[in-house]
């Protein structure tokens, strides 16, 4: 069987040779965290602190009672200083909580739980209340993705190790030196949906961590009681932009295709980040919320590239010089990817619970063309990986068409930047689609609130 | 903070291939058809060339400049225009007519529209045919290759004997070859009377092939223009392979109907866009007054080209039908 793909993509330069061999170095005591109270997708959260509690590491302080929303926990213990808007890798700057360290060891955890022998209920409820969320950047909460209706049924989980964007490396590094907690939290979410078949997919300039992978898996079903009657499978994709892209994992791994405007359940199928099984693992075997994740650090103006460990709102700033030091030559900084990561303007911003990664661009890497007119050679249409023709979207919402930009598949965007990456005339197109769907969906807003929907 | 960093919308790479690069591989493709032209014509089609090039991208500067919108000279797009006027031109044409000509290119065709990326119709195409209809004489006048291009001396293309009602011996005769049988190899060569660049075939697909190898263009437009411009020749009694050959329909088909902003998107669209070019071509061809269409074959799909971009032919998601 050849290594299998989805249609469309491109090949920016890999760059992972930079922190691919850094392990992932623990920096769990920062002086303070600022953790934002909107890091999710979903209703913002209130605050349960004021300022000058003490917090203990673990101890929920933000939630809500929004559908879609999930707690945030303090993650070092300490003493709220402050409650405040701060700058946020969202470019706007969000309410936070400003938490100074105290020194305390002390942890407030939730009992373990065994997956495997409680109801679905109380696990979904435990994920829950962790706090978890789409580690792989987007944020979605994790037990949303584990609640689908009855109408639809799912038969695959699939862990996401494919890890597309250029430069990052800690979904390789999170396989390679955990992959037991990973392999466990993939068996809870097979459990939780009561589905048998678990595919951890990775891109093939990963394949040296299949063996271990395999291992793990061996390991896991071999162990008491709980690994029996699931079938784990480790299978290599193509290296392929945006091979990691849910909807691009899904066809690769199943030949299934999401249908326009719908999401990875209504074709059976869940996607899971690794690093968001590793948080699953954890909430149960040690009873943790999501308060630490890894992250990459590199880039051309990163002296020392690596992979690191810590506490969620820890600021990017405080790990500078003594963690990884930034050359004179800094010219962006990016949260996530090249591909569609943002850039901000400063390095006081605090890791969340979807940052996987700080681009640290150096003059050099950090190009910026002024945006020409498109000259419809199409090399766009062969890079879309949602088979979407981008130069048409471009020139309807140029013209402000909505209604053409909606006929062409504007909503089924995902942003994935590989037009913009390969169009000769430096079009704006992610820029253009992203303002457009906004836009668009006001429009269809509109449009149903006069049909007194 | 003291330094300020470069925001931008994601994404923060870009693939190394712009504007400038691709129109150089158009410009490399050419160089061998043209390098052959000026071997069989000699010094005035040397002239013609880089007169039309010279003119197309003063043209193009001085308009731009005048209306105050960005120079665009480093995109080589008019170098582009200018080189390809010349090779669809006799090499006879005085040098005025060419400046007309890339006037008519630069900056009716394709400047009074907003220039590269806004024109509707290919710029080299519109100079060809406004020569064409203004100085009909001029541009198609013919002559054979190493002889003086003299008005004593001229002689006829090998479409046109046909068209005169003349056999494939007279064909042979015209190109200086003993028999008939030769002909098809000599037009592959390319050793006859023509426009510049549109001589050799085969120089004009190593060009091809080296816009298709570096993928610069696609294979959709040439092939269904080709195969239709065949296959309706064969329908209406005429030799294949003899259309194929002679004439400006390769040349066409990889270098004019390829032009990325006058032709269709979609791969159903370009398929639409070849074989309508073909069709016309060849009806102008067998019942038209001129011997040759090609130019005319291509402009009229060009004004069908905004229509054929509807033709979306696949979309993710779209064959399992919407969310529910």
């Amino acid at each position: 069987m050849g290594v299998k793909t989805f249609k469309g993509g491109t090949h920016p330069p890999e760059r992972k040779e930079a922190a691919k061999d850094a392990p992932i170095e623990s920096h769990l005591s920062p002086k303070q965290v600022v953790i934002h109270l909107n890091q999710h997708t979903g209703s913002p959260n209130q605050p349960l602190v004021k300022v000058g509690d003490a917090v203990v590491r673990g101890q929920k302080i933000a939630s809500s009672d929004g559908r879609l929303s999930i707690p945030h926990h303090a993650s070092i213990c300490g003493v709220v200083k402050r409650i405040e808007p701060r700058p946020q890798s969202n470019l706007l700057d969000g309410m936070a909580v400003v938490i100074e360290a105290n020194g305390s060891g002390e942890t407030a955890f939730m009992p373990p739980l065994d997956p495997f022998s409680c109801t679905r209920e109380e696990a979904i409820q435990r994920i829950k209340e962790a706090g978890i969320v789409g580690m792989g950047g987007a944020g979605f909460p994790t037990w949303m993705k584990l609640s689908p209706p009855p109408t639809k049924p799912i038969d695959v989980v699939i862990a996401n190790g494919a890890e597309c964007e250029p430069f990052l490396t800690v979904d390789y590094r999170t396989m390679l030196e955990n992959p037991g907690p990973l392999v466990y939290g993939l068996a809870v979410c097979l459990k939780v949906l009561n589905v048998t078949r678990g595919v951890i997919a990775l891109e093939d300039n990963k394949a040296d961590v299949v063996p271990v992978l395999e291992k793990a898996v061996a390991e896991f079903q071999a162990g008491p009681g709980a690994g029996k009657g699931f079938e784990l499978e480790v299978r290599v994709l193509k290296t392929k932009y945006p091979q990691g892209g849910e909807k691009m994992l899904i066809t690769a791994v199943t030949g299934r295709q999401v249908p326009s405007g719908g999401l990875p359940m209504d074709v059976g199928t869940v996607v899971q980040n690794v690093g968001s099984l590793q948080a699953i693992a954890e909430a149960f075997l040690e009873g943790k919320p999501l308060i630490d994740r890894s992250f990459t650090v590199t880039g051309g103006a990163c002296r020392n590239p690596k992979n690191l460990r810590t506490p969620i709102g820890t600021v990017v700033s405080e790990l500078v010089p003594q963690v990884f030091d930034v050359s004179e030559d800094l010219a962006r900084i990016v949260f996530g990817g090249p591909m569609m990561g943002v850039s901000v303007p400063t390095l006081d911003i605090p890791v969340q619970k979807n940052t996987s990664g700080v681009l640290l661009m150096d003059s050099r890497e950090a190009v910026f063309f002024e945006e020409g007119d498109c000259i419809r050679c199409g090399r766009c249409f062969k890079a879309c990986s949602c088979r979407l023709p981008p130069a048409l979207m471009n020139e309807a919402l140029l013209a402000d068409d909505y209604a053409k930009a909606d006929a062409l598949g504007l909503l089924d965007c995902i942003e994935c930047g590989a037009c913009s990456y390969v169009c000769p005339a430096r079009v704006r197109l992610v820029q253009r689609f992203r303002v457009g769907k906004i836009g668009l969906r006001a429009i269809k807003a509109d449009q149903a609130k006069k049909e007194g929907k | 903070m003291a330094k300020s960093y470069l925001l931008s919308s994601s994404p923060h790479v870009f693939e190394n291939i712009d504007v400038r690069r691709l129109m150089l591989n158009v410009i490399l493709a050419l160089l061998p058809a043209a390098a052959y032209g000026v071997y069989l014509f000699g010094v005035p089609a040397a002239v013609l060339i880089l007169t039309s090039v010279a003119s197309c991208v003063i043209l193009e500067l001085l308009f731009r400049r005048l209306t105050g919108a960005r120079d665009n000279y480093r995109d080589l797009s008019a170098v582009v225009t200018g080189l390809l006027l010349a090779l669809v031109l006799p090499p006879s044409t005085p040098p005025w007519m060419v400046v007309l000509g890339a006037l008519a290119s630069i900056v009716v065709a394709k400047e009074f529209f907003g220039g590269l990326g806004h024109n509707p119709f290919n710029p080299a195409l519109i100079g060809r045919a406004i020569l064409l209809m203004s100085f009909p004489a001029a541009i198609t006048t013919w002559h054979r290759p190493f002889e003086a291009l003299t008005d004593a001396a001229t002689t006829a293309t090998p479409l046109n004997i046909i068209k005169l009602g003349g056999t494939m011996a007279d064909v042979a005769a015209g190109m200086g070859l003993s028999s008939p049988s030769q002909v098809y190899l000599g037009l592959f060569l390319g050793n006859r009377a023509g426009c510049i660049g549109e001589s050799s075939i085969l120089l004009i697909l190593v060009g091809a092939a080296y816009l298709v190898i570096t993928g610069t263009i696609g294979l959709s437009v040439p092939l269904s223009l080709l195969a239709s411009t065949a296959g309706l020749s064969a329908l209406l009694g005429m030799d294949p392979l003899f259309g194929l050959l002679s004439g400006g329909v390769v040349f066409g088909a990889f270098f004019m109907a390829t032009d990325y902003v006058t032709t269709p998107l979609p791969t159903a669209g370009k398929i639409v866009f070849g074989v309508g070019a073909g069709v016309i071509l060849v009806l102008i061809r067998r019942f038209g007054g001129f011997p040759e269409g090609v130019t005319y074959g291509i402009l009229v799909m060009n004004a069908f080209t905004p229509f054929l971009n509807d033709l979306i032919s696949r979309k993710y998601g779209f064959v399992k039908g919407g969310a529910k």
